[in-house]
């Protein structure tokens, strides 16, 4: 036995770049995440290269969860290509050597910040949502340690409340994204800033969902098969937004999550979110062999 | 020919990140060593704030970034993140400190003597200009004293022990494995005094000034007296795993002790310490230390509200990241304000009242 | 459940109490609040405990709060599934007891009430606490217990910080009153309001108690607050319990000497 038999070869970073023990403290709140469903779980939240607030948390969990036969889909606003998500991605191949991937299909990670995908996610796939504030109770707490002991005592009262009086005032629920829903009927959490329309396909996914907030330095988790129900009274439907009869203009599919672009004459353009899907549609409709996989929503209604 | 969406973003940030560069040049060994030459202060400051000692590296920081203070603390700190931890230097006591500056506010003379040291504090703040007309500034040189400074000296602390005026806790041992370390694990409050003190240490000198203070004007219950500062050397002695104690070399430490009138006829005392010397900073965490316990709930000097916002990576980070696309989210708002302004039309969703 | 007494001849009190406390103490470092107190309420009886600021009445109204836990003593509430002294319930337990099943307003509105939330909203608060989830419900029942409360419904939407002292207690007590507790505590409910605004607070208090048979605890240093409202009294001085009794025995016999200063010194 020799020293250069039994020793590796020194190495600028570890796989990953985040180093063993970095992993294990996240290996181990991970799984005490999914332990239990909702619960914020805090973490140390090592410092990476990219600035905080920029997706570190969402970033650290893909790649504890990183191997090399992993194929990762990096999105923010619901686009490959936004300058954020392209910085994400080509850092993930370069300390990891995984493949990338544009298509939600062939995807067995995808790191989002504030959307879901439209295509149906399936049970070998995990979801990594990037989370500014982890926290439900900030409106009505703004100290993290009390919001804490909230949390431990089911104490919602003043969260509901909040809701009271949005349809009080102004006759509907005002929440727009990041609507706080009940997970697995005990913890309240915030999904994330996604908007409302994708809050319903965390309900009894066949996939696993982390959401990491690296700078709050919390993480938690929505295990496949979870109840994932948003605060609503039981008189007053949880609405999402009025996207339903839209159409891309650029790719002609419509009932999906738009964006919209104001035009020059004032009026709006609309295009499809999940951009990926847009150009998928476009290719197949030059006859291309692209494949447009199962969505949640069907003809602009939850199927 | 199939349709294949242009990948701008990619390209986009390649060039923007070229376009930031261009202005800085090739950055090479000269560069890095005339920073490290010519601006020990701002080195001293990055290198506490980023929690690692390493004058060349925050050198290159600093020259990497262009001299943005914020950039080079997070290069610092993502490259700390990679480096193995190889062992826990053996603890330093007051009296081992290589001293080199020591006052004290609160007695005209102390054991060990007031050493002012190095020190601009009562210099007169005039630009020296000449230097652009070609005269170079050449400070005029030291005349050493007939009687050299003690290099090691007590704590004043330890005489208002001593007399009373200061609590002394008893000490208690801790296994240099079991002291809690805030780069591995999160901070939670009350934070365990360890976690504070560390957070201290490598907190934002400019929010610690803002917060500082601010309890120093009154926002803080307790008004300040410097009772010790201290710019000093401290020998980083590591345990050979044989039993062996040697010295790694010295590293450059500064800390401040506070004190105002406490509870029951004895004197309070507020600690700050970091690497590097920086004298802002120790002042202004050892007032938020001092003031943290008596701190109305609510406070921006109650301890969980001054260690959160004094973070300098966090908090230029959520800064700079509102930069970010949120179309997402403000559609969705969008929505929400849409919507509730066709329900104040007369006629309204049927929302039972 | 409250049951409206039937104005029957008197007869020998046969139901066991409603509340029972025994050999509470609590010192606060060197100050003692209470020293061995102990009480016993009826269901459908107002109990009245009078003393002058420090006789530890406040910190004993805490305690039936279970907002303070004693040194020593025990507590027990004659409700289904509440068994044993209630001292000894977890956190969990305590604070469902608290939100659910006994109502309290204290004397400062400020501390009873969300000043920034609606008014009803501060009642539809116990009701969503309680489980309660549909819109519809919470605006009818936090009507009728605003009403109960004699509080004016077209200002129900107004936050507490816009409305007068007398106006702040009645939605205080809305919001005590909304889930029909068993049990409801008063904190000096009265002072510190206009004497014509006490005299119809005190009314509202007296209608609400005869209509629902509520049990009630009154603290306060207003003889003429317990005379109005209490069927027994108990006399409180520097945290100990120096005579107690029916109301009017106390006040038109009082036997123990403060007492007597007490009743006498009213004007």
């Amino acid at each position: 036995m020799s020293i250069a038999q039994l020793t590796k070869a020194w190495q600028p970073m570890s796989y990953g770049f985040l180093d063993a023990s970095a992993k294990r403290e996240l290996r181990r709140k991970m799984l005490k995440a999914i332990a239990v469903p909702g619960c914020q779980m805090p973490y140390a939240s090592r410092e990476v290269p990219m600035a905080r607030g920029w997706g570190t948390g969402g970033l650290q969990v893909t790649l504890t969860l990183l191997k090399p036969s992993s194929v990762v889909k990096v999105i923010d606003q619901g686009a490959d290509d936004s300058v954020n998500a392209a910085s994400i991605r080509s850092f993930l191949s370069k300390v990891s050597g995984a493949a990338e991937t544009w298509d939600t299909l062939d995807a067995s990670l995808i790191q989002s910040r504030h959307r879901i995908p439209e295509e149906r996610l399936h049970a070998g796939q995990i979801l990594v949502l990037q989370v500014p504030n982890p926290e439900p109770l900030r409106p009505v707490e703004p100290n993290m340690s009390i919001a804490r002991q909230m949390h431990a005592d089911a104490d919602y009262g003043r969260l509901w409340l909040i809701l009271y009086e949005q349809i009080v005032r102004s006759g509907r629920i005002m929440e727009g994204a990041a609507y706080p829903s009940l997970v697995n009927g005990r913890h309240v959490m915030t999904p994330s800033p996604i908007p409302r329309w994708d809050v319903p396909k965390l309900h009894m996914a066949q996939h696993l969902t982390f959401l990491s907030a690296g700078r709050e330095k919390r993480l938690y988790a929505v295990p496949p098969f979870t109840k994932v129900e948003p605060l609503v009274f039981s008189d007053v439907p949880f609405k999402v937004e009025d996207h339903g009869a839209l159409t891309c203009h650029r790719s002609g599919v419509n009932g999906f999550y738009m964006n919209e672009i104001p035009q020059g004459d004032g009026g709006s353009a609309f295009e499809l979110s999940d951009s990926h899907l847009g150009i998928k549609a476009i290719r197949q409709a030059e006859g291309e062999a692209d494949q447009i996989g199962a969505t949640w929503y069907q003809n602009g209604h939850l199927a | 020919m199939a349709y294949v969406a242009t990948r701008g973003g990619a390209r986009a940030i390649d060039q923007a990140e070229r376009l930031y560069r261009a202005e800085l040049g090739q950055i090479d060994a000269t560069r890095v060593d005339a920073v490290r030459r010519a601006l020990p202060m701002l080195i001293d400051r990055v290198m506490g704030e980023a929690s690692l000692y390493e004058p060349d590296l925050a050198a290159l920081a600093l020259a990497q970034a262009g001299g943005d203070l914020y950039e080079a603390v997070l290069l610092l700190r993502a490259w700390r993140t990679t480096q193995p931890r190889l062992a826990i230097a053996e603890p330093v006591c007051q009296e081992q400190l290589f001293t080199h500056r020591r006052i004290s506010a609160a007695f005209k003379d102390i054991p060990g003597g007031q050493i002012l040291g190095p020190t601009l504090d009562y210099a007169h703040r005039l630009l020296a200009t000449d230097v652009l007309q070609g005269r170079p500034y050449t400070p005029a040189p030291v005349t050493p004293a007939a009687t050299a400074a003690p290099a090691y000296q007590p704590s004043l602390a330890a005489w208002q022990k001593a007399q009373g005026l200061v609590a002394d806790p008893a000490r208690t041992e801790v296994a240099p494995d079991a002291i809690p370390d805030l780069t591995r694990e999160p901070l939670l409050f009350p934070a365990k005094r360890a976690h504070t003190l560390q957070s201290l240490a490598r907190a934002d000198t400019g929010g610690m000034l803002t917060l500082g203070y601010a309890a120093m004007r009154g926002y803080g219950n307790a008004h300040p007296t410097v009772n010790e500062l201290r710019l000093a050397e401290a020998e980083v002695r590591v345990r050979h795993p044989r039993g062996t104690v040697f010295s790694a070399g010295r590293v450059k430490v500064s800390q401040a002790e506070v004190t105002s009138k406490g509870k029951s006829g004895q004197l309070s005392l507020g600690f700050c310490a970091t690497l590097g010397w920086n004298e802002v900073k120790v002042i202004s965490g050892a007032t938020l230390d001092l003031n943290a316990a008596a701190a109305p709930k609510g406070s921006p000097v109650e301890e969980e509200f001054f260690l959160y916002h004094t973070e300098p990576v966090e908090a230029s980070g959520f800064c700079i990241h509102f930069k970010l696309p949120h179309y997402v989210t403000f559609q969705s708002s969008l929505d929400a304000l849409r919507g509730a302004k066709t329900a104040a039309a007369p006629q309204s969703e049927q929302v039972p009242t | 459940m409250t049951q409206a007494l039937s104005l029957l001849p008197p007869q020998l009190m046969t139901t066991p109490p409603l509340l029972t406390m025994t050999g509470v103490s609590r010192r606060y470092g060197d100050v003692v609040a209470l020293q061995d107190v102990s009480a016993l309420v009826y269901p459908g009886e107002v109990l009245g405990i009078v003393g002058e600021s420090g006789s530890g009445k406040s910190t004993l109204l805490r305690m039936m709060n279970l907002e303070d836990t004693p040194d020593t003593g025990d507590y027990r509430l004659a409700l289904p599934d509440l068994d044993g002294n209630l001292f000894g319930l977890d956190r969990f337990a305590r604070r469902m007891l608290c939100a659910t099943r006994i109502g309290i307003v204290y004397q400062n509105p400020h501390q009873g009430l969300l000043m920034q939330h609606t008014s009803s909203g501060n009642v539809a608060e116990r009701l969503l606490i309680a489980g309660e989830r549909s819109f519809a419900n919470l605006r009818a029942r936090g009507r009728t217990a605003l009403e109960a409360s004699e509080f004016p419904l077209d200002r129900m939407d107004a936050r507490p910080i816009e409305l007068s002292g007398g106006m702040q207690q009645r939605v205080q007590l809305a919001k005590a009153i909304a889930l029909e507790p068993a049990l409801l505590l008063l904190d000096e409910p009265t002072t510190g309001l206009d004497v014509s605004v006490q005299a119809l607070v005190l009314d509202t208090l007296k209608r609400l108690q005869r209509d629902r048979a509520i049990t009630m605890v009154i603290v306060s240093h207003d003889l003429g607050v317990i005379r109005t409202m209490a069927d027994r009294v108990m006399v409180m001085r520097r945290g100990r319990v120096v005579e107690q009794g029916l109301s009017d025995q106390i006040f038109q016999d009082p036997q123990h000497e403060y007492t007597q200063q007490l009743v006498h010194a009213k004007l």
